[in-house]
C-alpha cells in the first residue's frame, strides 16, 4: 500500500485523519502546510494521495496542488481537498489544478475509506 | 423593524433599584422588552459586576445605596470599573440629568422616569437593541455551530440557550479565538470564548502534571472548531461574493489580559450564543460563548443566504469525486 499524506494546519484534524487512516492499515504521514506538504511530496514518491485542507498558513492546499502539478510535474498523486470550502469557483480552480475530489469538513472516515483506499493502492 | 429581523432578541440587565413601589413595573418593563433581570445584594455588587460577563445594560435608581453622595459614589465606581455598560437611571420626579453634578451626570447614559417606561423602550432600544440581526441569521448560526459542535464532541450533548445582546467586554475563560467575517453585508470578528480545563476533561486529558503541554490541544481544538463554523458561515452566507470593493478598513483590537477584557474599537452591542455540552455520564459541562463583533461593517438589509443547487449539493464528510 503507498503512502497517504494529509496536511492540515489544525494539529486536531491532522490527529484525527491521520489516526483513522492508521487504524485502518494504511501508511500515513503528515505536513502543517502546503509549503511543508510539497516539499514532503517531493522528497518522498512512496506519496500516492494527498488529504488536504486549503486554508492554511505560509501556502493555501490549492497552490500546494498547482505547484504539485506545475513545478514538480507530478501528476501521479492523487489529491483530494478536506477543507470547509465548497464554492463552486474553489471547486473550478481544484479542477484545472487536477484535483481529483473534495470532502467537505468535517471528515467522516467511514464514508470515504473504501474510495481513499482504492486511490491509495 | 421589518418581520425578517430578529424581535425576540433578550439581554440581561442588572436592576440596581431598592424601590419596592416600582419593582413590579420594572419587572414587567423587563418582561415585555426581552430583558432579563437581574438583582443582586450590594455586598456583592463588585463582584458580580467582576464575573458577569453578558450584561447589556444596568437599571440604576437615584433612591439606590441610601444617601445622594452614597448613591453617586456607587455609580461612579461602576462606571470606572465597567465603562462599557449603559447605566440608565430611574428618576422620581423629571427624567433628566441637568439637576446632576457634571461629574455624575457623565456616569449615566439617560434617565427615566416610572410614569413614562415608553421613554425607557427608546433608550434600550438605543443602547441594546441598535442593531438588528435577521431571523434566518440567528436560527443559521445555531444550526451550523451546533453541528459542528456535535461532529467534534461526539459524547456530549449539546443545548443553547436563546441568543441576545451583549455590551460587555469581559473575556469569558482562559481561551477564545477570533476570526474574520468579511461579506458586503458584514464585516468584523467571530470570537469563541472557553475554559481550558472542561474541554481538557471532555477530551481526557486533563492532568495537572501535563497542563503546561496539554493546553495546547485547546488551543488546536477550539481553532478547528472556529475553522469548521467559519466554512458553513462563509457557504451559507458569503458565496464567492468579494468582502467589499475599495478601501478596507481596519481598528485595532485591543486586549488587556490583567482585566480579561477585548475591544474592537466600537460601542457596538454584539450578539451573542450560550452553547452548554454536557457529559451525561459524569455530569461535568462545558461552556462555549460565541459572539458576533460587526465592528466595521453592518448592513442586515444587504443580507441574504446562498441558495445553493441542490443537485451540486453534496453531504459534508462526503467524497466528490470529479
Amino acid at each position: 500500500m503507498a503512502k497517504i499524506l494529509v496536511v492540515d494546519d489544525s494539529s486536531t484534524v491532522r490527529d484525527e485523519v491521520a489516526g483513522f487512516l492508521k487504524k485502518n492499515s494504511l501508511d500515513v504521514a503528515t505536513a502543517v502546510d502546503g509549503k511543508d506538504g510539497l516539499s514532503k511530496i517531493k522528497a518522498d514518491p512512496g506519496i500516492k494521495l494527498v488529504l488536504c485542507d486549503i486554508n492554511m498558513p505560509n501556502m493555501d492546499g490549492l497552490t500546494m496542488a498547482e505547484k504539485v502539478r506545475g513545478e514538480l510535474g507530478n501528476s501521479a498523486v492523487h489529491i483530494i481537498m478536506l477543507t470547509t470550502e465548497s464554492s463552486p469557483n474553489m471547486k473550478e480552480r481544484g479542477k484545472a489544478a487536477g484535483i481529483k475530489g473534495w470532502i467537505v469538513k468535517p471528515f467522516k472516515g467511514d464514508a470515504v475509506l473504501g474510495t481513499i483506499q482504492k486511490l491509495a493502492s | 423593524m421589518s418581520e425578517t429581523m430578529t424581535s425576540n432578541l433578550s439581554s440581561k440587565v442588572l436592576v440596581l433599584d431598592d424601590s419596592d413601589e416600582h419593582a413590579l413595573a420594572i419587572k414587567e418593563f423587563c418582561d415585555e422588552n426581552n430583558l432579563i433581570a437581574l438583582k443582586v445584594r450590594k455586598n456583592r455588587l463588585m463582584s458580580v459586576l467582576q464575573s458577569n460577563i453578558d450584561l447589556g445594560a444596568i437599571l440604576y435608581s437615584d433612591n439606590y445605596g441610601g444617601s445622594t453622595r452614597e448613591n453617586a459614589e456607587i455609580a461612579i465606581k461602576i462606571h470606572t470599573f465597567r465603562p462599557e455598560l449603559p447605566i440608565i437611571i430611574r428618576r422620581e420626579k423629571l427624567a433628566t440629568l441637568d439637576d446632576m453634578p457634571e461629574i455624575v451626570q457623565s456616569v449615566f447614559c439617560a434617565a427615566y422616569v416610572i410614569s413614562d417606561m415608553g421613554a425607557l423602550r427608546k433608550v434600550i432600544d438605543e443602547y441594546i437593541f441598535s442593531l438588528v440581526y435577521p431571523n434566518a441569521l440567528v436560527r443559521g448560526i445555531s444550526e451550523i455551530t451546533e453541528t459542528v459542535l456535535a461532529s467534534q464532541f461526539k459524547m456530549l450533548s449539546i443545548s443553547w440557550s436563546t441568543p441576545y445582546i451583549v455590551r460587555d467586554r469581559v473575556i469569558f475563560g482562559e481561551v477564545f479565538s477570533l476570526i474574520p467575517l468579511e461579506s458586503n453585508w458584514c464585516r468584523g470578528y467571530m470570537m469563541l470564548q472557553t475554559e481550558e480545563e472542561p474541554i481538557l476533561e471532555a477530551l481526557g486529558l486533563f492532568s495537572a502534571d501535563d497542563a503546561s503541554t496539554n493546553f495546547r490541544s485547546v488551543n488546536s481544538l477550539l481553532g478547528e472548531i472556529t475553522n469548521l463554523i467559519w466554512g458553513s458561515f462563509k457557504n451559507r452566507y458569503i458565496g464567492d461574493a468579494s468582502a467589499t470593493s475599495g478601501n478596507l478598513i481596519q481598528v485595532p483590537l485591543v486586549v488587556n489580559h490583567r482585566h480579561k477584557y477585548i475591544s474592537f474599537g466600537t460601542e457596538n452591542p454584539q450578539l451573542c450564543f450560550l452553547y452548554t455540552l454536557v457529559d451525561e455520564t459524569t455530569g461535568r459541562t462545558v461552556k462555549l460563548y460565541q459572539r458576533f463583533i460587526f465592528n466595521l461593517h453592518w448592513s442586515p438589509d444587504d443580507f441574504k443566504e446562498i441558495q445553493h443547487d441542490t443537485e451540486e449539493l453534496v453531504e459534508s464528510g462526503e467524497l466528490e469525486l470529479f
